[in-house]
C-alpha cells in the first residue's frame, strides 16, 4: 500500500513541476535581448522581438543564431536553442569561442550589414529611450 | 543607402585616414629634417638629448614654468584640454568595442560620465580658444581665418560625438556626420598646424638644447 502511495505521489509531482515549468520553455514573446550574466549593463538593453524579427528576416533555420561549434567548426544539423549564449560566450574555459559582447555585436551587427538591413548603429540597437 | 554610407565610413575611411594620418606625419618628419639639413644645420650641432628631454618634460608639467604662472586660466585650459583630446577618443569605450569587433583587440576604458566631462571640456576649451582669439588684442592680430576653421575642425568630432552617444535627435545622421568628421580631422593632422602634435618634442627639444647647452640657462 505506501508503495502505491508513493508512486501516485510522484507521478502528481512529475505533472506540477511539468505544468510549472510550460511558460518557461515556450519561447512565444521574447522581445529584449537579456542574459542573466548581464548584470551591470553599461547600456540600455536591446529590443528584439523574436518572432517578428525572424519572420521579416526570413530566418527559419533556428540554427542560423542559435549554432554550435565544435573545434572551431559549426556543426551543420544541430542547434542551441534554449540555451544562453553566455553558457559558451562567457565560460572562462570556453574554448576560443568569442566573449559575449562581441559575440552578440558580431552575430547581430555581421547579419545586418552583410544582408544591407537591420540596425548597424551602436545607438540604434541600444536606444536610451 | 545608410547601410552603404555607414560601411564605408566604418572601414575603408577609418583606413584611408590613419593611412594619411600615419604617413602625413612620416612625410612631414622628413621633409622637416631634410630642410634643417639644408638651411639649418646648427640645429644638428647643438641639439643635445639631455637638455632636450629636460625641457619637454618641464613643459610637460602644469604650471612648471614661468610663462605658465603667469597664465593661470590659460594653462589650466590648455592642460585640460590637450589631456582632454588625446585621452578620450583613445580611451572611450564605445570605440574600444569598434576595434575589439574588428580586431579583437581590446584595452582599459574611462567610464562612460568621465569621458562625457572631458568631451564636455574639450569643446567648452575649443570656445575658450575661439573667445581667446578674438578678444586679446594681440592674439587677435594673428588670427586668421584658418586658425577659426581648425578650431571648428577641432571641435566637431566631440561635438556630433556628445550628440551621437547622447542619442539626441537625429541620431544616425550625426553618427555619421560623427564618423567623417574624426576622420577628416585625423587625415588633417599632418598637414595643418595641429602637426604640432608631432613637431613639439623636436621645436621643444631644440629650445632647451640652445638654453640648456650654449646659453647655460632654463628654458621655462
Amino acid at each position: 500500500m505506501p508503495e502505491k502511495i508513493r508512486f501516485m505521489g510522484s507521478l502528481i509531482l512529475l505533472m506540477l513541476l511539468a505544468v510549472l515549468l510550460c511558460p518557461a520553455h515556450a519561447q512565444e514573446d521574447i522581445v529584449r535581448v537579456a542574459d542573466r550574466v548581464f548584470e551591470a549593463p553599461m547600456r540600455p538593453p536591446v529590443a528584439f522581438h523574436h518572432d517578428a524579427h525572424n519572420e521579416k528576416a526570413g530566418l527559419d533555420d533556428c540554427s542560423i543564431c542559435h549554432h554550435t561549434y565544435e573545434n572551431g567548426k559549426k556543426q551543420e544539423g544541430s542547434d542551441s536553442v534554449g540555451m544562453e549564449c553566455s553558457e559558451c560566450h562567457f565560460s572562462k574555459d570556453r574554448n576560443n569561442a568569442v566573449d559575449l559582447i562581441n559575440a552578440y555585436h558580431l552575430q547581430c551587427n555581421g547579419c545586418h550589414a552583410s544582408r544591407k538591413a537591420g540596425p548597424v548603429m551602436c545607438g540604434e540597437c541600444h536606444r536610451r529611450r | 543607402m545608410i547601410h552603404d554610407i555607414y560601411s564605408l565610413l566604418r572601414g575603408p575611411m577609418v583606413w584611408l585616414a590613419f593611412c594619411i594620418f600615419a604617413g602625413g606625419m612620416v612625410f612631414r618628419i622628413t621633409a622637416m629634417v631634410g630642410l634643417a639639413r639644408q638651411k639649418d644645420r646648427v640645429v644638428f650641432d647643438y641639439m643635445n638629448t639631455r637638455y632636450a628631454l629636460r625641457s619637454i618634460l618641464h613643459w610637460m608639467v602644469p604650471f612648471a614654468g614661468v610663462n605658465m604662472r603667469k597664465h593661470p586660466v590659460m594653462t589650466l585650459v590648455a592642460f585640460v584640454f590637450h589631456l582632454s583630446v588625446l585621452a578620450t577618443p583613445l580611451f572611450l569605450c564605445a570605440h574600444i568595442l569598434l576595434v575589439k569587433a574588428s580586431w579583437n583587440l581590446s584595452w582599459w576604458f574611462l567610464p562612460d560620465g568621465v569621458a562625457d566631462v572631458m568631451t564636455a571640456c574639450v569643446v567648452a576649451a575649443c570656445g575658450f580658444f575661439l573667445c581667446r582669439r578674438m578678444l586679446l588684442p594681440d592674439v587677435r592680430y594673428l588670427t586668421t581665418a584658418s586658425d577659426l576653421f581648425l578650431l571648428a575642425l577641432v571641435a566637431s568630432p566631440f561635438i556630433s560625438g556628445f550628440w551621437a552617444c547622447h542619442q539626441w535627435p537625429g541620431y544616425p545622421v550625426v553618427m555619421m556626420a560623427h564618423m567623417l568628421s574624426g576622420e577628416i580631422l585625423l587625415a588633417a593632422i599632418p598637414f595643418t598646424r595641429l602637426i604640432h602634435m608631432f613637431f613639439f618634442p623636436f621645436t621643444r627639444g631644440y629650445m632647451g638644447s640652445e638654453f640648456g647647452g650654449v646659453r647655460h640657462a632654463k628654458d621655462w
